[in-house]
């Protein structure tokens, strides 16, 4: 047996010692694994931005009274919509939203003011671009919440003039836990270094492995007394290390530019972290299995990694997913980790909090590197 | 060319028997069958797509085989993993790490071999000195010539001092000055008692074997010490015969 461990330790010391090696002379991996998140980090970070605001509107003022005016003043206060411009009437505002000058146009009644006075209902027109649903819903929310305010506090002023008191009234009093002013990259931040982990180590496992068949290296390799186990932990070891470091590095950049708070147990992180890589590198393992050059290795990894981004909810909400969907996201290690970092980094969550997703992300990291080993060790032999 | 047999020589190191191999409608190995004693050099020649390379990989236990027995030192190749600490294989196709330099390549399938580190230092040197290589140790193994590539593929196959050496093609694309230093390297090791089977296409190869196997569509046409082929050949009418009439003549007669 310590003739087993003995031998191991050489012989994967020497594979390991080769991988680095490698990888460290060649420029391009260098920038693949090291400098390309890094950058996609920071752009992304910048880029990505669910935050609604400023949307362009444009104002039909039919009315052109005071209270019209007023009103326009008001609904683009809050920065949701900004003015882009009023038009003479609705075909010119149908066409503003054609154009793409603007994606909401007001439409003021010619009787705004004259209604409101005589406690008439009054109809304020909002033409919607539904291109973007959900900039759509934002804008369409901004101007209802304007006007339903509106509504109330025409209907108190009126019961206070005729002496009657002011109906009850529920007070919303919101407070926004973990990220409270709502910013979109310290949420999005950890969810794409999960995205760029993925692609890193799947497509450089597969392509590694994938390059020692096709340039007949791996069949030197095969004639030498090597444990098949050594020489599988020897080549995905360096990937693990480096997945780490990208991670280490990630969230260093997104606290530092991105503000990403960093409130819970990093040791959670750390198991989230170390899981997910050796998920992805078994994903790796398996795709270079089934391939024969590197140029299916490549393939192979944009299949499994395009999905895995797209349902990892990184970009979107997994709960607005078709139900059927929602239950193969669970089969997505970018998911688990998404989770994992977003709960560990901004909820401060620990080990109670997150053990489902860190126990399905081993779970699944223990079926895919053991199926992949199989195969490997098979086709070794 | 001093002749040799595998009886002369005692229990066979390497046993071929009626191997069969296809690859779809490609039939390569088509009950292909030899011998080779220790210290004995055979000679597998025959032409691109013979089934050569085939031999070599199931000799080598690197392709499973349809039919027929692979034996290297009395065990299975393909089954039995001690045979690797026991066989040197050098194949055909650019199989080292091309962007480590020599002297790491060399390190590298040492430590796989588990080689300890004195005994790897001097089989290194001598490996070096012997393939002319030493200078070139910190080159990257992709700025060498295609005859130092050989030399120094052929250094690793030997690190370990095998009991059995596979060669496949190993002067091909190699200058004429290399290829006869390659062969003498051969020659040197196989006087120590070392079995090598060696592929090639260069039918003015074979009279550096000690026996020769022609090979044809996966089959062996004709198989002997290469004096006394071509010795038999002249006898049958043809004056001053080369290997290369005889190896076209044994085609025509097997077609």
């Amino acid at each position: 047996m310590s003739g087993f461990w003995h031998t191991g330790r050489l012989q994967l010391g020497a594979v390991f010692r080769k991988e680095v090696r490698q990888t460290i002379r060649d420029r391009r991996v260098m920038f693949l694994l090291v400098v390309a998140p890094l950058i996609q980090t920071v752009i992304f970070g910048f880029a990505v931005d669910f935050d609604v605001d400023r949307v362009p509107a444009v104002l039909v003022d039919q009315d052109r009274s005071d209270e019209s005016r007023l009103h326009a003043r008001r609904v683009l206060a809050d920065q949701t919509l900004r003015h882009a411009g009023e038009v003479a009437g609705v075909a010119e505002a149908d066409q503003a939203l054609d154009d793409g000058r603007a994606a909401v146009a007001l439409v003021f009644p010619p009787s705004l003011a004259r209604d409101l006075a005589s406690q008439r209902p009054a109809e304020v027109q909002l033409l919607l671009d539904g291109t973007d649903p959900n900039r759509a819903l934002v804008a369409s929310g901004a101007v209802s919440r304007y006007f339903g305010e509106v509504g109330e506090r025409l209907i108190r002023e009126r019961l206070e003039a005729a002496g009657r008191p002011a109906p009850a009234q529920v007070v919303l009093v919101p407070r926004i836990l973990y990220n409270p002013r709502l910013k979109t990259a310290p949420y999005i931040v950890p969810g794409i270094a999960g995205t760029l982990l993925v692609i890193v180590t799947t497509l450089v496992t597969a392509m590694g492995l994938s390059r020692e068949r096709e340039m007949g290296t791996m069949e030197q390799v095969l004639v030498t007394p090597i444990r098949p186990i050594w020489l599988l932990v020897g080549k995905l070891l360096p990937f693990l290390v480096i997945g780490i470091f990208d991670v280490l590095l990630l969230v260093a950049v997104g606290s530092w530019v991105f503000e990403v708070p960093l409130r819970g147990n990093l040791l959670v992180g750390a198991a989230g972290v170390l899981l997910y890589v050796f998920t992805t590198l078994g994903v790796g393992l398996l795709i270079s299995t089934a391939s024969q050059n590197q140029q299916q290795a490549f393939l192979g990894g944009f299949i499994f990694t395009m999905p895995a981004i797209l349902l990892s909810g990184v970009m979107t909400p997994i709960r607005g997913m078709p139900g059927w969907l929602q239950v193969i996201t669970w089969f997505n290690p970018t998911r688990h980790f998404a989770e994992v970092m977003r709960g560990v980094l901004m909820r401060g969550a620990g080990f109670g909090d997150l053990w489902f997703q860190l126990a399905f992300l081993a779970a699944l990291g223990l079926g895919v590197m053991a199926l992949a080993v199989s195969r490997f060790r098979t086709q070794l032999g | 060319m001093q002749e040799r047999s595998s009886s002369a020589a005692g229990q066979p190191a390497i046993v071929a028997r009626d191997l069969r191999r296809r690859f779809g409608a490609v039939q390569a190995l088509d009950g292909l069958g030899f011998t080779v004693a220790r210290g004995e050099l055979y000679g597998l020649v025959g032409p691109d797509g013979a089934g050569k390379t085939t031999a070599i990989r199931a000799l080598a236990g690197l392709i499973d085989l349809d039919g027929g027995e692979a034996r290297i030192l009395g065990l299975d190749p393909a089954r039995d993993g001690a045979v690797r600490e026991r066989l040197g294989l050098m194949p055909q196709q650019y199989s080292l790490y091309r962007d480590l330099t020599v002297g790491e390549n060399l390190r590298f399938f040492g430590r796989l071999a588990t080689l300890p580190a004195a005994r790897y230092r001097e089989r290194a040197a001598r490996l070096l000195a012997l393939t002319r290589l030493a200078p070139f140790v910190d080159r990257r193994a992709d700025q060498l010539s295609g005859g130092m590539y050989k030399k120094l593929a052929l250094s690793c196959a030997l690190l370990t001092e095998p009991e059995v050496l596979l060669l496949d093609e190993p002067t091909n694309g190699v200058d004429p000055v290399s290829r006869r230093e390659l062969w003498a390297l051969l020659h040197e090791f196989v006087d120590g008692g070392m079995a090598v089977v060696i592929s090639t296409p260069y039918m003015d190869e074979a009279e550096r074997c000690h026996r020769v196997g022609l090979v044809h569509h996966g089959r062996l046409l004709l198989e002997g010490p290469p004096g006394r082929l071509l010795a038999d050949f002249e006898r049958a009418g043809h004056a001053r015969p080369t290997f290369e009439e005889l190896f076209i003549d044994s085609i025509g007669r097997a077609a």
